[in-house]
């Protein structure tokens, strides 16, 4: 029954550029646009989720390893003329590297102050990317990045673009679960509940934690080479910190620590502001009034609403 | 050679001396208690030696070897298993997973053997939970393990950690107040089963202070006061002493 579901819905996904040409063959490109940028932002809000959620740090640095994966990527294809596939690992490499060499410091903080921390080196690699001109371009923009392509195929459709943001959100998906259930994600949630006992049991709590906020920089990263392949243009605003606030919107409103909850946060949180269009004048304001319902009405978050009401099988 | 000594250790807090050159030699399979009066460095001094506190001063070896300032969870990896005196069990984790914890980084810690699930390491995850099964009924929690640890009565956390920390099979199991704040039945559950361990060949070092309890179980008993070692002998021994009675009932 549960594996039937779950086929349904695969189906479904894989067949949303047919099924939307169907129904709306006028809206086409719009929704898919609108289900590339669900996917990317699923897959980003995963990976902080394994900070912020599973080894409980308050990273606000996420949008510093998305935009160096970034800046990696989209420079090295358009200086360099490397070919995507070979620019991807190296941007995830990049992002990786950068989290575990700010990781370092960082951990020496706790609570309050490594989200400060966090904060401040999320701004310094916006103002970097801002400011040094010569080599991000700054306020011009690095432009022309070429679609992602793999031997001769080349993503250049919007279908093939969001089977790749699928596959991708697929990918990011499985990795999760992988890391935060059996042994990592026992050892991942004994450090986050209670590092003095996690310790007894012979876990070392800045490895895991470091652990974490590696791969979750690594995988901020390559999802930044995705980002870019797929806008063709990379500004230093794409780097702002406003990005964090999106990222806990989906992951607290939908369910920290829940696969289910920042899929389905993030699912919500990308597609609501584009449904409220509708109401073009009022739009962030009902935004902003049904963000406060959902804290008050359901804290745990969506997710385990939907959970919830789905009792267990 | 003893299995655990510390000597001369001293930790300050802000000017208070909370350990004040201890020495304390542990053989192996001995069972020795630690007394004193509240605030007099019992909780500091296992601190100290589990590598939660970095001493001041003085030295910590196991089997001869310096751990003095090591990591908490090196200290853990190397054979010493404890208890804490406020209840610690991970609350959103079951009472066997919570078991489960306690052994796996002793089995393995190889990334990919546990991101890919690999055969190798299922099948030590699988004598891992056969272990916990066994500790959690020979502890008479066998019927709650797949309970979220955090739902469980005082008393049964208590049982849960002390189990907890058995899992790796430590050679040397520090208890802080393992009969506090519980039950007279369970008072008496406690002493079986420290005595079993004691029994099995485990070398247990207890910090308690329920007379009864100490004077019943232990072979040797060690009183501290504002951080200093004023006595040391046997139960007998230690309740004829002057200088404790001071300590415990003196001005």
């Amino acid at each position: 029954m549960r594996a039937a579901r779950a086929a349904v819905a695969a189906a479904v996904l894989v067949a949303a550029p047919w099924l939307v040409a169907a129904v709306a063959p006028g809206a086409q490109r719009y929704v898919l646009h609108v289900l590339i940028f669900t996917c990317l932002y699923a897959a980003l809000a995963l990976s902080y989720d394994l900070v912020v959620g599973h080894v409980g740090s308050l990273s606000l640095a996420h949008p510093a390893f998305f935009g160096i994966g970034a800046y990696t990527a989209a420079l090295l294809v358009t200086e360099a003329r490397w070919p995507f596939a070979a620019a991807l690992p190296a941007a995830v490499a990049a992002a990786g590297v950068a989290a575990l060499a700010i990781g370092v410091p960082m951990f020496r903080l706790t609570e309050h102050s490594f989200a400060m921390g966090t904060l401040g080196f999320a701004v310094v690699v916006q103002i970097v990317a801002t400011n040094w001109v010569d080599f991000t371009r700054g306020p011009l923009c690095v432009t022309g990045i070429p679609k992602p392509a793999l031997g001769s195929w080349r993503a250049a459709t919007l279908p093939a673009a969001y089977w790749m943001a699928l596959a991708a959100v697929t990918l990011v998906a499985l990795f999760y679960r992988g890391l935060t259930t059996f042994r990592l994600g026992r050892a991942f949630h004994a450090v986050r509940d209670n590092e003095t006992l996690a310790a007894a049991a012979a876990i070392d709590p800045l490895k895991y934690r470091m652990l974490a906020f590696a791969i979750a920089g690594a995988l901020a990263g390559g999802i930044g080479t995705l980002y870019v392949s797929y806008v063709g243009v990379l500004c230093p605003g794409e780097l702002a910190v406003s990005l964090t606030v999106s990222l806990l919107v989906m992951v607290f409103l939908g369910g920290v620590g829940s696969l289910r909850g920042v899929l389905v946060g993030a699912a919500a949180f990308t597609a609501l502001p584009e449904v409220l269009r509708m109401a073009p004048t009022w739009r962030m304001v009902i935004y902003g009034l049904l963000l406060l319902v959902i804290v008050i009405r359901w804290p745990d978050g969506v997710g385990g609403v939907l959970r919830r009401r789905a009792p267990a099988r | 050679m003893p299995l655990l000594e510390v000597r001369g250790l001293t930790k300050r807090f802000l000017g208070v001396t909370a350990v004040d050159a201890v020495d304390l030699a542990v053989d192996a399979g001995e069972l020795v208690s630690l007394i004193g009066p509240n605030g007099s460095g019992k909780t500091t001094l296992f601190n100290c030696v589990t590598g939660l506190l970095l001493p001041d001063a003085g030295r910590v070896a196991l089997r001869g070897r310096d751990v003095t300032g090591a990591a908490a969870h090196t200290i853990a990896r190397l054979g010493i298993g404890r208890t804490f005196q406020l209840v610690s069990v991970f609350p959103r984790l079951s009472a066997l997973e919570n078991l489960v914890t306690f052994l796996q980084q002793h089995q393995e810690e190889s990334f990919a053997g546990r991101l890919f699930r690999l055969p190798a390491v299922r099948r030590l995850e699988a004598a891992a939970v056969e272990r916990a099964r066994h500790l959690l009924d020979s502890v008479g929690l066998g019927a709650r393990a797949d309970v979220p640890a955090g739902s469980l009565s005082y008393g049964q956390k208590k049982l849960l950690a002390f189990a907890a920390a058995l899992m790796p099979d430590p050679e040397l199991v520090l208890l802080d107040e393992p009969a506090a704040a519980v039950n007279p039945t369970m008072i008496e559950q406690m002493k079986a089963h420290i005595r079993a361990l004691h029994r099995a060949g485990k070398t247990v070092v207890l910090v308690e202070h329920n007379m009864d309890v100490v004077m019943d179980i232990s072979e040797r008993v060690v009183v501290l006061d504002h951080g200093q070692k004023i006595a040391e002998g046997t139960p007998e021994a230690i309740r004829r002493d002057p200088r404790v009675v001071e300590a415990y009932f003196g001005s």
